[in-house]
């Protein structure tokens, strides 16, 4: 069986009741899931508790979810719903900040990333850091060798299966397989130093 | 799990791998759940290739991990206080559904609300004698009950058509849980 739907897999166990697979989830997806609620409202905080909510509510209506779009899809309407209720809910309160809204939009915002983080209020070293983190990925995909890079670019980038990458690369999925896991495990080799957390935050 | 130098065993991290792009078999994904669980490592490198895949699409998702990480922490304590949304061939969710919508009073006259409307139970005990009795259901409307055969209403009829056709792939969420049939709703006796 080929899945046309990578998170088919979870998202089955997930339906089931099993939390890991539902937290293997939130973190798959909690990034994206927050820039785009980021888009639609400024406050740092705002974004990060919608984006908690949103997933509370994707939780809780999982047993509906019947796999007739792919789970990020579901995902991310239950995402701008849940944010345009707080945006309708913030504007009706009187001691609502205006600096905590900004005007919903579906394209893809213009704003310079700086522009739109100083106005998040992330701090300096929070862009520094994720600038670094950004520097450091791409340089680890250039330092690897052109079969591993070729495999994780046509995997992560253009989102080809197993099968279509192999064809491409001519070579059994088996090693379509191994050389994606390599260049993961090469760039996050290179990363770790890098996302070392401090005491007392551990997975 | 872990060799000798405390990380974890490239096993684990080829499966975790294989397991994001919908590739793990089947058999092997209980073994990655559990070292979800139980190394922190495992995590850990879930989340670094997922950040890698981000990052590469992204310069924008290129974010701390110690806020990942908080956050999954936050959401975790309010999961924990949710009720676990159930899928069909849970016997002791189903067990649960009727011990929440059958409060003893409610037994012992026969009558069980269902998601707001009124039905009459086979095997309950008798309360009115035989006679008639008009009740009002919460926000279904009302429902003419004589001898404890139910005169159905179109209302409950169609709610009852309706939760029939999708019986056997909605999944009971505690509470407001689908009826299967009337005949079937059991009563438990205290």
């Amino acid at each position: 069986m080929i899945p046309e739907q990578p998170d088919e897999l979870l998202v089955e166990r997930a339906k089931r009741g099993d939390t890991r697979a539902f937290e293997m989830l939130v973190v798959k997806y909690q990034r994206r899931i927050e820039r785009l609620i980021a888009r639609m409202v400024r406050d740092v905080d705002l974004v990060q508790d919608i984006a908690q909510e949103s997933f509370i509510r994707a939780y809780r209506a999982l047993p509906q979810f019947r796999g007739d779009s792919a789970f990020y899809t579901w995902l991310y309407r239950i995402a701008v719903n849940t944010a345009k209720k707080a945006l309708v809910d913030l504007k009706r309160d009187p001691l609502v900040v205006e600096s905590a809204l900004s005007s919903v939009s579906d394209d893809d915002d213009e704003t310079s990333r700086v522009e739109r983080e100083l106005t998040d209020g992330a701090t300096p070293e929070a862009v520094l850091a994720s600038k670094e983190i950004a520097e450091t990925v791409n340089a680890a995909i250039a330092a690897l060798s052109e079969d591993l890079r070729q495999a994780i670019t046509l995997r992560e980038i253009e989102g080809l299966s197993y099968e279509e990458i192999a064809e491409m690369m001519n070579c059994p999925i088996g090693t379509v397989r191994s050389r994606i896991f390599r260049a993961r495990e090469a760039i996050a080799q290179r990363l770790r130093p890098l996302l070392d957390t401090r005491e007392g935050e551990r997975w | 799990m872990l060799n000798s130098s405390g990380s974890s065993s490239d096993t684990v991290r080829q499966s975790l791998s294989s397991l994001m792009d919908g590739r793990l078999d089947e058999a092997s994904i209980d073994s990655a759940f559990s070292a979800w669980r139980s190394d922190a490592q495992a995590r850990e490198c879930w989340h670094a290739y997922h950040l890698i895949g981000d990052v590469l699409r992204s310069d924008e998702l290129a974010v701390q991990p110690a806020r990942d990480e908080a956050f999954l922490a936050a959401l975790r304590a309010k999961l924990a206080a949710e009720p676990v949304p159930l899928s069909p061939g849970r016997r002791q969710g189903e067990r649960a559904w009727r011990q929440r919508l059958v409060a003893p009073a409610a037994v012992a006259a026969g009558f069980v609300a269902v998601a707001g409307a009124l039905v009459v139970l086979r095997g309950a005990a008798p309360q009115d004698g035989g006679q008639g009795a008009l009740v009002a259901g919460a926000g279904a409307g009302e429902m003419v009950v004589v001898n404890r055969e139910v005169i159905r209403d179109a209302r409950l009829d169609r709610y009852l058509a309706a939760h029939r056709k999708v019986s056997n792939t909605a999944s009971v969420q505690v509470p407001g849980a689908v009826v299967r049939s009337v005949d079937t709703v059991v009563l438990e006796t205290k």
